[in-house]
């Protein structure tokens, strides 16, 4: 078991953004978490990177507990992400920015940024390496953001929202490369709004609605759940839902 | 290429022989060690407000701690001052771990305001201590009593002193843009948390940073002591100390090597030049000066001075920023 996370709660004030989940990943997976907005998928996802100390509950990551653990020391665990609304560092050439991450592993700069100009090639921003990162559009930058976590050679890539804003032929060719990455031997995390995404993309989904996994399986069982349906799309006709 | 290795030639040349050029005239000659004094200062800060992007405007702390080692050494041991400069160094590194630690977890203008709470406390703690003078402050070595008390009439030893100093810091500086500690300090400064999601201890490089920039702005205090043989809370911990630190780095260029030797070069001079023009009671138009500066800049050269003759490889082609990346790897 790659990921345990374990009844994780947590709480905004009296909100329970995120109420008694607990997820499983195995190695080799891609699992995806879905739900409406505001379900407390990015909560959740927040809590597994550490850049949210969790209200209650445990995280452990290939055996070792994490739950207290701050981002940076699971990144040297293997544990790497890509921020929703790209962090890019602004005042550095696109090959710089890979290079922070390749730095992980590679403490000589040089050898790091010869990793660097490898993953940039993988992702296809090879040709780019020498412009300013601040130049870059955004699929340039999530590009970007996920070539920067795959420099630090982790086990598990966190993907949050990755295509989001993305165009159509974009969002095909981003999926694309996140097989090549998963063909690779990372195990992915993706958290996706994009049905197309998941239903492409993961073999494992779990599914948020406020704040509490309302259904898990493949994506075909899930987008055909009565619950899910009716989180995304709303009641079809009154029933009492008196067991949840 | 050719012309600017000779310029670059020209200018060390130029810097190496300066106390001869000016040999009949004194005042250049202390011009001269004053622009590289504040250079070693003002190069001291880059390191964590440059670099790091950790905006200190406390650093008079250790340029206080390092003039008052140098002279407490020479008051209360009667050893030469600048056997307090190691001391200084140390202690300076040990209280900016103590200040460091908590006010690091700061962002932003949190920091630099905290910076200024512990540095004008540290000022007012100071005027009211026996052992450091008081108010009064304490004098160097009236006379020299041997070579080793660094001091001298001519200003000539100390350029060449404060050169080999600046030196020595530049290079390491240099060295640790390139390495790994570089790459990190200027990460954290663009986003500190894509940096530690990447695996950077923010939190411990940013220390380190500061802790590398106290000592080095705690020598520069010593070399002060030595130079002008007296000290007292105003000039040794006085927020305009930190204020200038900061301006110099700005002005030319913060984080960038040369930025804070650019800055010293401008300022020094403008500085020198209206003390002796307005005297002594012209003190507060320095606050003045620098107060424009800081709007000047911050409004037309954000990057500093340094900016201006920045070489942009990337101008010529404007595609870069319409390209889709995407269609690079289309093959």
């Amino acid at each position: 078991m790659l990921i345990e996370a374990q009844s994780v709660t947590k709480m905004f004030g009296a909100f329970k953004a995120v109420d008694n989940a607990s997820v499983t990943v195995e190695e080799g997976d891609i699992l995806g978490l879905i739900g409406p907005n505001g379900a407390g998928k990015s909560t959740f996802f927040n809590c597994l990177t550490g850049d949210m100390p969790l209200t209650s509950g445990t995280v452990r990551f290939a055996g070792t507990d994490i739950t207290t653990a701050p981002p940076e020391e699971r990144a040297r665990l293997g544990l790497a992400r890509s921020f929703q609304v790209p962090l890019t560092f602004e005042s550095m050439s696109v090959l710089d920015n890979a290079t922070i991450g390749a730095l992980l592993r590679h403490h000589n700069a040089r050898e790091a940024q010869a990793k660097a100009r490898e993953v940039l090639d993988r992702v296809g921003l090879g040709r780019l390496a020498d412009a300013p990162a601040k130049s870059l559009g955004t699929p340039g930058r999530k590009r970007l953001e996920i070539a920067r976590a795959l420099a630090s050679e982790p086990k598990v890539l966190l993907l949050d929202e990755a295509m989001a804003g993305l165009t159509p032929t974009e969002v095909r060719e981003a999926i694309e490369l996140v097989r090549r990455i998963h063909a690779g031997g990372v195990t992915i995390v993706i958290v996706e709004h994009l049905m197309e995404v998941i239903t492409s993309l993961t073999r494992r989904v779990v599914v948020f609605h406020q704040g509490r996994e309302i259904a898990r399986g493949t994506p075909r069982e899930v987008t055909s759940d009565p619950h899910v349906i009716e989180a995304y799309l709303g009641r079809r006709k009154v029933r009492h839902a008196g067991e949840s | 290429m050719n012309a600017r290795r000779l310029i670059q030639l020209a200018l060390l040349v130029a810097v190496l022989i300066y106390p001869f050029l000016t040999l009949e005239s004194p005042v250049y000659q202390r011009l001269g060690a004053l622009v590289l004094l504040a250079a070693i200062g003002a190069s001291a800060w880059n390191i964590v407000g440059g670099y790091a992007g950790q905006v200190s405007v406390g650093h008079a702390v250790f340029f206080g701690i390092g003039a008052y080692s140098a002279v407490v050494a020479f008051v209360h041991a009667d050893l030469p001052p600048i056997v307090g400069a190691p001391l200084g160094m140390l202690l300076s590194v040990g209280v900016a771990a103590v200040i460091g630690v908590p006010t690091l977890r700061l962002s932003g203008h949190y920091f630099s305001m905290a910076t200024i709470a512990v540095g004008e406390l540290v000022r007012v703690l100071s005027s009211t201590s026996d052992w450091l003078g008081g108010a009064q402050g304490l004098g160097g070595p009236a006379m020299p009593r041997t070579v080793f008390d660094l001091s001298f009439m001519s200003a000539m030893p100390y350029y060449y002193i404060f050169l080999a100093v600046l030196a020595f810091l530049l290079g390491m500086t240099w060295w640790i843009e390139r390495g790994r500690m570089g790459f990190y300090l200027r990460a954290i400064k663009d986003s500190e948390r894509a940096a530690r999601s990447l695996g950077v201890s923010a939190g411990r490089y940013k220390l380190y940073a500061y802790m590398l920039s106290a000592a080095f702005t705690s020598l520069a205090g010593s070399l002060y002591l030595c130079m002008f043989g007296f000290i007292d809370p105003e000039s040794g911990f006085g927020i305009l100390l930190s204020v200038k630190m900061v301006v110099m780095a700005a002005l030319g260029g913060a984080g960038q090597l040369f930025g804070p030797l650019v800055g010293a070069l401008i300022l020094v001079p403008v500085e020198e030049l209206s003390n002796s023009l307005l005297g002594g009671e012209g003190a507060g138009i320095t606050f003045v000066v620098y107060g424009a500066i800081i709007v000047i800049i911050a409004r037309f050269l954000p990057a500093g001075l340094l900016s201006l003759f920045e070489r942009r490889p990337t101008a010529e082609k404007p595609a870069v920023s319409t390209a889709n990346p995407a269609s690079g790897h289309a093959d």
